[in-house]
């Protein structure tokens, strides 16, 4: 079970470039199946989300790249 | 919403006291098949406090961002603007664009037209995109500066704080501020005209992601005479 991050967001965009929703990432990181298929370039494009991207990593008990 | 459709998040800066305008799609056609499907507009005061969060209708062309955000800015001083916009990539099969109009009320001084900075999306897979963006830099022209330049540089993520560094080059002088951003917070890091008898020549704006960001040139009295986004780094 992942914890630490409201699921009152996951309708909402974090990736803008490859439109991966924080529901998604949850969904993804329950699963043990991070990155999901097309999402793979998810924070490495405009690198906007990035800071986010890492935060919820860690919020959900993944570890990001180094 | 479809998960088909294409995602950007574009952000620009208000004050009080100017005629600000912004086109939400530039490129509208005659059957009018250019338009957003849906757009969302949240302002944030330098500290990241929400100001306002408004949806707009996507088939409006011109959007009067001083009648919607005067009044928050006479409070709270100048706003941090998110369009949060969603598009159909057949239709914009690169991004839609919001372009702007600044003007000072009862200035003298000309207009400035502008490209709202594209922040975060817009830049999907498919276009196979491969250059970092988050390094930005601004080169200014060959001639005596009058008033003073500044970076203004917001931080759009919803999470993560941002330590960005403005690095101003004057001939082989080099200055560095790193000014450290919560989230929605901005702000305007003020960049000398000279230092040690040279002129400014060039900044850079270096961040671990991408920032919402202007450099802003300002006359004595405040009058804007630039607000222009930088450029990326890498081509």
């Amino acid at each position: 079970m992942t914890t630490g991050l409201d699921p009152a967001l996951d309708a909402e965009m974090l990736c803008y470039c490859t439109t991966l929703t924080f529901g998604e990432l949850r969904a993804a990181c329950a699963a043990g199946a991070w990155p999901p298929a097309n999402k793979e370039r998810t924070g490495k494009l405009c690198t906007g989300c990035q800071g986010d991207l890492q935060y919820c990593l860690r919020a959900l008990g993944v570890r990001g790249p180094a | 919403m479809s998960s088909d459709l294409g995602a950007l998040m574009s952000a620009t800066f208000h004050e009080a006291g100017h005629a600000h305008l912004v086109e939400l799609v530039h490129q509208k056609d005659r059957a009018a098949r250019r338009q957003l499907a849906s757009v969302r507009l949240f302002a944030y005061d330098q500290d990241g406090c929400p100001r306002l969060d408004q949806t707009l209708d996507p088939g409006q062309e011109i959007l009067d961002v001083a009648a919607l955000l005067d009044e928050p800015a006479r409070r709270h001083g100048r706003l941090l603007v998110v369009f949060d916009a969603r598009y159909d990539p057949r239709i914009f099969p690169y991004r839609p664009h919001h372009y702007g109009y600044l003007h000072r009320q009862d200035s003298a001084v000309p207009p400035l037209y502008y490209a709202v900075n594209a922040t975060l999306g817009g830049v999907p897979d498919r276009i196979g995109a491969v250059a970092l963006n988050n390094f930005e830099t601004y080169l200014f022209l060959d001639r005596p500066m009058t008033g003073h330049h500044a970076v203004a540089v917001g931080n759009l993520s919803r999470f993560a704080p941002a330590d960005a560094e403005v690095v101003s080059y004057y001939e082989g002088v080099r200055h560095v501020e790193t000014v450290r951003l919560a989230p929605k917070a901005h702000t305007e890091v003020k960049l000398e005209p000279e230092r040690d008898g040279h002129r400014l020549r060039r900044v850079e704006l270096k961040a671990l992601f991408r920032m919402a960001s202007y450099v802003v040139g300002r006359r004595a009295g405040g009058e804007l005479v630039l607000f222009d986004h930088l450029f990326t780094y890498f081509k």
